[in-house]
């Protein structure tokens, strides 16, 4: 069905290649999961496979993709886009339509399919996916869970041979990751090759037949999933994976801090349209610790961090923060948020200058010492756009530190993040801990474990559960062992 | 734009690719228009339009300037526009413009390849003429323009026409057009200084 | 973006073809609030200035239709109070100047927003195939409809970024404003748009086929009706011009 022969790619603007000498067969009917690093080349295969490379993006190719039988850069990306459906990660960009209908009548319609089959089909991909409740509504107000079932129910309505998915499960909790895994199944049943690139394995170990990983743009090793399962944690870390068999316990550490402080919140209550979007009158929080904050995708969980920030309007919730008591412009003071996106909040031509820029007067002594802290020495100079997207994080927090804030709230800090991003995020945090309060909002069990004192459950704008005191368990021992494996692969990265 | 090796498609005409980009950009030029619009109460600021428009929106042309490789694409954006200037009240004219002026910046730019430097600050300013048809019924029948708007009250009338003199026509054209090529400049310093390390260009 | 903006057939009120709504927005624009065709169009333009209002209850949009007529009618009677004792100043031009401009864009902001609630992008995109217009201007078009509301989103998401570093017009930073806010601004909207058009292309768009539309649209009693009362003002125009 697919073939790469010696396929070799360098993006245009880039000075290393993304893939190196690529060979592989992909069978009719296959599920495979292609895994790696970030930047190991995964989206890259993946985009070859549409066809968006060489089509869209430009750059340097030689070798040949086959897809069918006819090599893919020959083919117009009309033409392979009725072979290959693909779902991609970020939610907000995959949509062309405002509503749900319209959406899935897109594809269809642009291959220029008459109306009547393209209802029809339409009809069908709902009952079988069961998205009647979705259908008829404004996209933009949906879940990121719903969201990705209409993209799949999208693809679906061309009935492709081929889907692919470019890290599908990004920002979707656990919940909405069992749909996926259900519309999966459903297409592998159907007998589609299905090729999926991820960073979350353990969703799909019983959908994939075969796991390829990839580094540096080369094929480290393709083999069953049965004796993939198999593998070692530490040996998967290696690789730079994630376990294959998660725990998704959200278990936060026991907190070694013996502070008596609080952070009181009072009276954090938000209605939007007549319709509670967060309600809680009263909550004690230790100051300094790390707290998690998870839920389903519309839990209230964005509102409440808006709120903690101060940047919703008309919200009247106050926080008492070692005596003193907050509101509205002055919680804007004493709150900064790393955003999902970190895109948003880099204004500056250098990252001297940008973490600089909301001080009030410099102190280049505190300057250098939070510089080097977070390994930024040598990036100082660096236009903040041009760094990756831990680098950028770490900018951020940069930033949030020397304006002296209070409460730092990272929003999914590590949506789409590999085993060792994943792990400096948390060592970042780590370092925060005991000096300011930190909220995560997350979806990521291994995050929390890794960094969280406190886990506030939160679901339609309750706290429904919150474990304040950390109990460890047998799960120290498997800490130790990550750690371990971190450091010594520490020298290769 | 070097070290494109795969370009087979038929070079002339307009494909998938070009035509969202241009949706995009004229969303988020619409967009800043828009917020810059607002401005136009306080009877000083709006003549500013004709600075203000096309110097911050140099700013996203220059960037959508960099996509454009094919003759048409100028064109598409400022007659889209002038539409949008025109279902947002400001009359008809800029539609009306924003098909003279986009073919003929299309045309410039066409004529440096969309990689000369001079021909695309040229075409940016030649295109942002279009903002002037916003102001023109004013100078066509000034006395039938305020006839209609007395409910914005004597005083701010007074002070529209004491601004839009007869004379004032020229410089205001000159001002839209020499902002344009402003613009452009201001857009292309900021497409070193930042959008080129941002990867986005 | 919240659940008003939610084409769900339910609440959709009245069904009027996209076409006309289109000609209901143009029609609006250029007479009540571009002032064209001077005075004798001028007894025409309450009644177009009420026509928003009225789509927006068989819409069952009752709040907002009513709070906009109570808007509308207390500007208008505002500005009237003021001009008639010569009040000035800068009170003057800060108050009543507002609702100078809310009193004449407000029919149209509620127009604009009809046509946008209760319309899909594909109805649009059929509307503006049956008028012949080039698929080179209907895709363009049918990607700002949808790029609209991210657009919003993102300079929200950046005025939140801006208030939590502290760079407001009232700060030391006022000199870079514009470019503080332009260059994430920017970023974030054209890597959303790149990543948007890579999505449409593997869904086919942009071939060579003719594009089908499931959209059926049709004019009825109620489109004609409305046609032929905003054709009243065109001619009025016309004949303006002729003589």
């Amino acid at each position: 069905m697919i073939k790469f022969e010696n396929v070799n790619f360098k993006y245009a603007r880039s000075k290393d290649a993304s893939l190196n000498n690529v060979s592989l067969k992909i069978k009719k009917g296959e599920t495979v999961l292609i895994c790696g690093e970030s930047g190991c080349g995964k989206t890259t295969l993946v985009r070859m496979i549409n066809g968006l490379i060489p089509h869209y993006y430009e750059g340097e190719m030689s070798g040949k993709v086959y897809l069918n039988g006819e090599e893919t850069s020959k083919r117009m990306l009309y033409e392979t886009a009725k072979t290959v459906g693909s779902v991609f990660q970020n939610p907000k960009s995959q949509f062309f339509c405002v509503d749900s209908r319209s959406e899935l009548a897109f594809g269809p319609e642009n291959m220029g399919i008459n109306e009547e089959e393209i209802l029809k089909r339409i009809d069908k991909t709902v009952s079988s996916m069961n998205i009647n409740s979705l259908m008829d509504r404004n996209i933009f107000a949906m879940s990121g869970g719903e969201k990705q079932k209409i993209a799949c129910a999208s693809v679906d309505t061309l009935s492709p041979k081929v889907c692919v998915l470019d890290e599908p499960s990004s920002n979707l909790s656990l919940e909405a990751i069992e749909d996926l895994k259900e519309t999966l199944l459903m297409w592998k049943k159907e007998g589609k090759t299905i090729i999926v690139s991820e960073h979350r394995l353990y969703w799909l170990k019983d959908i994939c037949d075969r796991v390829i990983c990839l580094n540096n743009g080369e094929i480290i090793f393709d083999m069953p999933m049965k004796k993939f399962k198999n593998l070692p944690d530490l040996k998967l870390r290696e690789y730079g994976l994630r376990s294959v068999n998660e725990n998704l316990s959200m278990t936060p550490l026991k907190s070694d801090l013996n502070n008596k402080d609080y952070i009181t919140f009072e009276n954090f209550n938000y209605s939007y349209k007549n319709f509670d979007v967060l309600h809680i009158d009263k909550l004690e929080i230790p100051r300094n610790e790390v707290i998690a904050i998870v839920g389903p995708n519309g839990a209230g969980k964005s509102t409440f961090s808006k709120c903690i920030c101060g940047l919703m309007k008309g919200f009247k919730g106050t926080a008492h923060i070692g005596g003193k008591k907050y509101k509205g412009k002055k919680l804007l003071q004493k709150s900064y948020m790393v955003m999902q996106d970190v895109n948003h909040q880099l204004f500056c031509e250098t990252v001297l200058d940008e973490i600089t820029l909301g001080m009030d007067e410099l102190n280049e002594k505190k300057i250098t010492n939070i510089l080097n802290k977070l390994g930024l020495k040598s990036l100082s100079k660096r236009h903040p756009m041009s760094l990756s997207g831990g680098q950028k994080q770490r900018v951020a927090v940069a930033s949030a530190l020397l304006c002296d804030k209070e409460i730092i709230l990272f929003d999914e800090p590590t949506s789409g993040l590999d085993f060792y991003n994943m792990e400096k995020v948390a060592n970042l945090i780590g370092l925060l801990r005991g000096k300011k309060t930190v909220f995560i909002v997350t979806h990521d069990p291994d995050l929390i474990r890794r960094c969280a004192t406190v886990v506030l459950h939160l679901e339609k704008g309750h706290i429904v559960n919150s474990n304040i005191i950390g109990v460890r368990k047998e799960y120290e021992k498997e800490e130790e062992e990550y750690y371990g494996a971190a450091v010594s692969l520490c020298r290769q990265s | 734009m070097d070290g494109v090796t795969n370009q087979r498609k038929s070079e002339e005409k307009l494909g998938g690719k070009d035509l969202i980009n241009i949706g995009i950009y004229a969303a988020i030029y619409c967009v800043i228009m828009t917020s810059i619009s607002m401005l136009g109460f306080i009877p000083i600021m709006m003549p500013m339009l004709a600075v203000l428009c096309p110097l911050i929106g140099g700013i996203t042309m220059m960037l959508f300037y960099t996509k454009v490789k094919k003759f048409g694409m100028i064109t598409i954006i400022t007659v889209i526009i002038g539409a949008f200037l025109w279902i947002t009240g400001m009359g008809y004219w800029p539609f009306i413009f924003g098909i003279v002026c986009g073919s003929v910046a299309d045309l410039v730019a066409k004529s440096g390849n969309y990689l000369s430097k001079k021909k695309t600050v040229l075409s940016h300013g030649i295109m942002n003429i279009t903002i002037f048809g916003c102001f023109l019924p004013l100078y066509l029948d000034i006395n039938g323009y305020f006839a209609t708007r007395t409910s914005f009250g004597s005083e701010y009338v007074k002070a529209l026409s004491d601004i839009f003199k007869p004379w004032t026509a020229p410089i205001i054209l000159l001002c839209s057009f020499i902002f344009g090529i402003f613009g452009a400049l201001l857009g292309m310093s900021f497409l070193k200084k930042h959008f080129e390390k941002a990867g986005i260009v | 973006m919240d659940d008003s903006n939610n084409p769900a057939k339910n609440n959709r009120g009245l069904y009027l073809d996209p076409r006309t709504k289109i000609l209901f927005l143009i029609t609006i624009t250029t007479f009540a609030l571009g002032g064209a065709g001077g005075r004798r169009v001028e007894m025409l333009a309450p009644v177009l200035c009420m026509v928003p209002f009225l789509l927006l209850i068989t819409a069952k949009r009752f709040k907002t239709a009513l709070v906009g007529i109570i808007l509308l009618f207390a500007s208008s009677i505002l500005l009237e109070f003021a001009n008639k004792i010569n009040m000035s100043g800068l009170l003057y031009y800060l108050v009543l100047g507002s609702f100078g401009i809310l009193s004449r864009f407000l029919p149209c902001i509620m127009m604009g927003r009809y046509l946008m609630e209760s319309t899909t992008v594909s109805e649009f995109n059929a509307a503006m195939k049956k008028l012949h217009i080039s698929d080179k201007v209907i895709i363009p078009l049918s990607v700002m409809f949808r790029f609209f509301p991210t657009v919003m989103d993102e300079a929200e998401s950046i005025g939140w970024a801006m208030k939590m570093r502290g760079i407001s017009l009232g700060g030391k930073h006022a000199s870079k404003i514009i470019e503080y806010r332009m260059v994430p601004f920017m970023t974030c909207c054209v890597n959303i748009g790149e990543e948007l058009s890579a999505a449409a292309l593997t869904r086919g768009l942009g071939g060579e086929v003719k594009r089908t539309n499931i959209c059926k649209i049709g004019f009825r009693l109620q489109d004609y009706f409305s046609v032929a009362l905003c054709l009243i003002p065109w001619i009025l125009l016309i004949m303006d011009v002729v003589k």
